[in-house]
């Protein structure tokens, strides 16, 4: 989790990981940022985020996303 | 000839009175609906403002912003739209250029309007939806507009830190978008899925190709660009069948893997511009859609969002460098060299745009304007203005336009047209920076900013995010000692590019 927040902040330090829960529907993190966090976890965790993970509900919190992270390296 | 794009809102409401023409996730409006709304918010604006003034729209994504454009247009007026998500400092600059006495907002942005430094008289759009038309004072407004009339103000990045805005014409915009509409071949059978922010110049494609045409425009939400599996849903249930994108956003499925579990069934042509696409990218769209109609577009928005447009004849390859092509009709392009004279054919010049869809010209910057806008050095014997893009391009053996980048330090990032002086303007306000250097490295996509002073990375983003849009946040910010420099005391830039 810890690594996670790094990226997360590193990516956008203006943003509140720990309370926000609507980041893909709140429209806080862009198409943009999610290709760049994308990017950044597959080297980071040795994972393969494919398109159908891309779903608002997996990268909604950084649960959300460590969730995801996780039942990827479960495979 | 048409007066203006009225007289297409007129004819289509006649036409497809019934047919919808702006559609979105939670309602749609048809093209009498469409027009009826035109006229309730033009005939309160026109109780307000005389005809021939500005006014600010602030509206968010959704059916009901090209209404209030048009209602603008409908009191005689022209609008200047603005994305309520820009930062508070982004707006007010284009305010105080702008200086609109009254704004049109929606009930979402509201709160935003109140916050900002304006002074005029500040308009809820949805209070104005049921009110009754005044055909006579909308008709006395309307007699005040020819087609050289402004339609629109758009405002973009500037070189000094303040954001300039392009003012177009009613001319302009029906000659740009009848010779798109004839490349794409659109028609009421078409579906068009709008990518672009609808206050950005991409989206006139969206908005007036269904006004001049009777094609339907669906506005896509911005979120189900990060899902591409959504996408493509949404593209298939809404059976889209005509792209106009920015090359980032056709980019984005490829990218994100959207072509290995599906495809845009209904697709038919895909029109791409705003930076050189990827050949990689592109020959995954080919490959998942062969039958697609491909073009590719060039053009600022001083020459009416396109200029030129090169069909995409074979698959591309990793070599692929994409003509930008040929002009759209009614569009004259020269390449004149820097001591204005021409460039011989083969050689690269500098790009330069004549004809009808050439813009009005900067709004209240008469300075800038004079500067890009200039008569046609080659013609000594009438007034012919030509547009000066500051692009370099050059003609290949079939006579096709190739595109060889900018004269200036002007890059694309993300389909968004950004001067890296303004990035470093912006960076100089901040404390704690006392000299710096903004770079783009182009293959990642990423703005760099190099910097010297005791100021922290975090403190530079969020004072980014604060007073700039998205797109023009630094994505990496490195912290040096000192800037390299070269003999004569200019930032070393190519040295700063070995640090990427």
């Amino acid at each position: 989790m810890e690594e996670l927040m790094q990226i997360l902040e590193e990516l956008r330090p203006d943003v509140d990981f720990e309370n926000e829960t609507s980041l893909i529907d709140g429209g806080v993190l862009d198409s943009f940022d999610v290709v760049a966090l994308v990017g950044e976890l597959n080297d980071a965790f040795d994972i393969e985020i494919k398109p159908n993970h891309l779903i608002p509900a997996n990268f909604n919190s950084a649960k959300a996303i460590m969730a995801l992270v996780e039942e990827l390296q479960d495979e | 000839m048409e007066t203006s794009v009225l007289d297409r809102i007129d004819a289509a409401a006649l036409r497809y009175a019934d047919k919808v023409a702006f559609k979105d996730s939670e309602r749609s409006l048809t093209f009498g609906e469409f027009d009826r709304l035109t006229k309730a918010v033009g005939t309160r604006l026109a109780e307000l403002v005389p005809a021939g003034s500005p006014v600010a729209v602030m509206s968010g994504r959704h059916v009901y912003t090209p209404a209030c454009f048009l209602g603008a247009v409908r009191a005689g007026c022209f609008y200047a739209p603005m994305d309520g998500d820009m930062p508070k400092k982004r707006l007010n600059q284009i305010l105080s250029v702008i200086k609109a006495p009254v704004m049109l907002v929606d009930r979402a942005h509201l709160e935003a309007a109140q916050e900002l430094d304006f002074d005029g008289e500040l308009v809820i759009a949805e209070e104005l939806f049921d009110s009754p038309a005044d055909a006579e004072l909308l008709g006395e407004h309307a007699s005040a507009l020819t087609c050289f009339s402004p339609l629109y103000v758009i405002f973009t990045s500037g070189s000094t830190g303040a954001p300039k805005g392009v003012i177009t014409s009613h001319l302009s915009l029906m000659t740009y978008i009848d010779s798109v509409a004839k490349v794409l071949d659109i028609g009421e059978d078409d579906v068009l899925g709008n990518q672009s922010p609808l206050d950005y110049i991409a989206a006139i494609r969206d908005i007036y190709l269904p006004l001049s045409f009777g094609a339907q425009t669906y506005i896509i939400p911005k979120s189900e660009f990060a899902a591409p599996t959504v996408l493509f849903d949404t593209l298939n249930r809404e059976k889209i069948t005509a792209l106009c994108w920015s090359v980032a956003g056709v980019e984005l499925p490829a990218k994100l893997g959207g072509f290995e579990t599906g495809k845009p069934e209904y697709l038919k042509k895909l029109c791409f511009s705003g930076s050189v696409i990827s050949s990689k990218y592109l020959r995954v769209w080919q490959d998942a859609l062969p039958d697609v109609l491909y073009v590719n577009q060039y053009g600022p928005t001083e020459a009416t969002a396109s200029c030129t447009y090169y069909v995409v004849r074979d698959k591309v390859n990793d070599d692929t460098v994409l003509p930008i092509g040929k002009p759209y009709d009614n569009y004259r392009i020269l390449l004149l060299n820097d001591d204005d004279s021409p460039t011989p054919c083969g050689e690269t010049g500098q790009i330069c745009v004549g004809g009808p869809a050439v813009t009005l010209g900067y709004y209240g910057n008469a300075e800038a304007t004079a500067k890009a806008y200039v008569q046609n050095p080659l013609n000594p014997n009438f007034r012919e203005l030509i547009y000066k893009t500051g692009d370099l391009g050059s003609y290949n053996e079939n006579g096709e336009l190739m595109f060889h980048g900018r004269m200036d330090r002007q890059v694309k990032h993300l389909g968004h047209r950004i001067e890296l002086g303004e990035i470093e303007e912006t960076a100089k306000g901040i404390e704690g920076i006392t000299d710096c250097c903004a770079l783009y490295y182009k293959e990642k996509e990423l703005l760099y900013l190099f910097y010297t002073g005791e100021a922290t990375k975090k403190d530079i983003t969020l004072y980014f995010r604060a007073n700039m849009p998205a797109f023009m946040v630094p994505r990496k910010t490195v912290q040096l000692e000192k800037l390299p420099a070269l003999p004569n005391g200019k930032t070393d830039m190519q040295a700063l590019k070995s640090m990427f």
